[in-house]
């Protein structure tokens, strides 16, 4: 069993199987690195992650533990000045399963509870719940209009009238497609 | 030296120094005294998530949707823009004609392969990058460089970006080229090598002798069809720097309908031609495949022609591949070409055919311009439609390119398979 602590003052620690804390990569790589050192009795604080979230987090690992490992594939960096084009692979599908359709804080008043179980899973690198939790948040803006996209996501409008119109005309042209 | 051992001795003093913070970092991580030193509401907001989830998350919307979404925010257009390569991409099959007909007015024009125009857009002078425009979609089906400068350097350049998406296959070059230059049409041609499988200078104007070589013409990969025609103003005839290379390599083109026809290259000679005939009689017919469906025979026929080649004569030609012609698996058949046939030049006239029939192809090779040059790709041109009512118009008529139903027996009339309908290919 490892033990994980949360941000929090004082940390809120979690008992959580290795095995399933093994899904977050962050955390397997860490493990192995410290090969020979009794992680059993060290708490593994996590400085991007609060109480709830981390709650969050202990409760899907337990569920996905035994989930076959997802494919690997090398992570392409995106870069104007990269001239290999041969990457057309599209992002696979991702189906959100039954179970962690409940298990995601969807309710409206939870938004910042989703948002910060993203950026834990981003942190963590767990792969398979920030695809669920992404597509969940996609799904949820497709074909919205930009100024709701804008309110759900709690964004500013930082462009300046100038900028906009331009880059309206850029866009206008497309949308025929 | 003095100063090298002081200096020698600082660095080694640094190396330690940040060797011991480096080991102090990691314990302190390890044995949990990093602990969260972030403001309270530090993830209250979506737009304070990193980069990754945000692309992550943009990455499921449709193609067009994430176009928009640069509406957002600085941030959004930022991630987008960096992430366009792998952003999901709104395929165009169809064609992509460029023209421009006013002085730096260049028109791209978006028509889908039930010939409906499905954009159109008017770029000026350089104020709105046309790259910009390509980023959200991936550009296949055909390229088409119409009247005009489209196919300028500004306009190569900005579609040979590394990060827009360009699959097309068939690339015609029908325009001005008096502002192209030998760099950037190599770079495009590159550019869309993985997937072109057809190549046409048709009536190209202004095309300088030396913007075409063996080597830019190489630059495009292994095609199945090949046309070198530019526009002949007066008596001036074009010497590209074209040769039996470019012609060895087109032996390998596996397509039902192969063509290689060229003008003006003088580095083709009768033995560069024996060398291709030699090539094709050995190679395998084309393996039956998704493409034949629609196909009434399967058969291949290659065309090769040459016009104004100054090395390439039927009897030159006759006498270089002469023995080839009379073996017995093929059959040659010489013909003089009517002296009424247009476009007959330097007393080059007549055709040869070569019949494999253990595999059922022919190769035909020509020495005139035919009055219809088969493989000439017409510009594609959309249906108008008026609101929701069709309007029938001279549709039928005058736009057989746009048709595969409607195109066997107006341009080719061999295998009902020809330079245009590149549509069936992707569609079967």
């Amino acid at each position: 069993m490892i033990q994980l602590c949360s941000n929090d003052d004082p940390p809120v620690s979690f008992t959580v199987p290795r095995k399933a804390v093994e899904l977050s990569k962050t955390i397997k790589t860490m493990l192995e690195d410290l090969e020979g050192f009794d992680m059993e009795q060290t708490p593994i604080p996590l400085p991007n992650v609060d109480a709830p979230t981390l709650e969050l987090i202990v409760k899907w690992v337990e569920q996905h533990q035994d989930d076959p490992p997802p494919v690997e594939k090398p992570r392409v960096e995106d870069d104007d000045s990269d001239d290999s084009d041969a990457d057309d692979d599209q992002e696979p599908e991702v189906v959100i399963p039954e179970w962690d359709k409940k298990f995601l804080p969807t309710d409206d008043e939870q938004k910042n509870q989703l948002f910060k179980l993203l950026n834990a899973a981003n942190y963590l690198e767990i792969k398979p719940l920030l695809d669920i939790g992404c597509k969940y948040v996609a799904d949820k803006i497709s074909g919205q209009t930009v100024e709701w996209v804008r309110d759900y996501l709690n964004m500013e409008n930082d462009y300046t009238p100038e900028e906009e119109a331009k880059l309206k005309e850029e866009i206008a042209w497309a949308e025929g497609l | 030296m003095a100063a090298l051992e002081a200096e020698n001795a600082r660095l080694q003093a640094e190396i330690d120094r940040l060797g011991r913070t480096l080991t102090d970092v990691s314990e302190r991580i390890v044995c949990g005294r990093l602990t969260g030193e972030l403001p309270d509401n530090f993830l209250e907001q979506f737009s304070q998530l990193p980069d990754r989830p945000l692309e992550h998350v943009l990455r499921f919307l449709p193609a067009l949707q994430v176009a928009q979404m640069r509406h957002v925010s600085r941030r959004f257009n930022h991630i987008i823009r960096k992430c366009s390569k792998s952003m999901p991409k709104k395929e165009s099959k169809g064609s992509v004609v460029f023209k421009s007909c006013n002085a730096g007015k260049l028109t791209v024009a978006w028509i889908d392969d039930r010939a409906i125009q499905v954009a159109e857009k008017k770029l000026t002078g350089d104020e709105v990058a046309l790259s910009e425009l390509l980023r959200f979609f991936c550009i296949s089906g055909c390229i088409y460089f119409g009247e005009g400068l489209s196919a300028a350097d500004k306009v190569l350049d900005q579609l040979s970006k590394a990060w827009l998406t360009i699959r097309p296959e068939v690339v015609v070059f029908a325009g001005d080229f008096s502002q192209t230059s030998r760099d950037s049409l190599r770079a495009f041609l590159v550019k869309v090598e993985p997937s072109i499988r057809r190549l046409n200078f048709q009536y190209t104007r202004n095309i300088d002798d030396a913007l075409l070589s063996d080597d830019v013409i190489g630059a495009a990969g292994r095609l199945d069809g090949l046309m070198i025609m530019p526009m002949c103003l007066g008596s001036k005839l074009h010497n590209f720097n074209i040769g039996d290379r470019t012609l060895l390599a087109m032996a390998d083109a596996d397509h039902i309908s192969s063509y290689g026809s060229v003008a003006g290259c003088s580095g083709v000679t009768p033995s560069g031609i024996r060398a291709f005939v030699e090539k094709w009689i050995k190679k395998e017919r084309p393996k039956p495949g998704r493409q034949f469906s629609c196909c009434r025979k399967i058969q291949q026929l290659y065309e090769l022609s040459f016009y104004n080649c100054a090395n390439v004569t039927p009897a030159a030609v006759e006498e270089a591949c002469g023995d080839l012609l009379k073996k017995g698996t093929m059959m040659a058949v010489t013909r003089a070409s009517s002296v009424s046939e247009p476009g007959e030049r330097n007393g080059q006239q007549g055709s040869f055919t070569v019949l494999c029939p253990s595999s059922n192809r022919y190769l035909h090779i020509r020495f005139h311009i035919a009055p219809n040059p088969a493989h000439i790709v017409f510009e594609p041109r959309p249906v108008n439609f008026a609101k929701d009512k069709f309007v029938f118009n001279d549709y039928v008529n005058n736009h057989e390119d746009l048709d595969p139903e409607m195109e066997d027996d107006d341009i080719d009339d061999y295998d009902g398979y020809d330079a245009i309908d590149y549509d069936n290919d992707e569609d079967n």
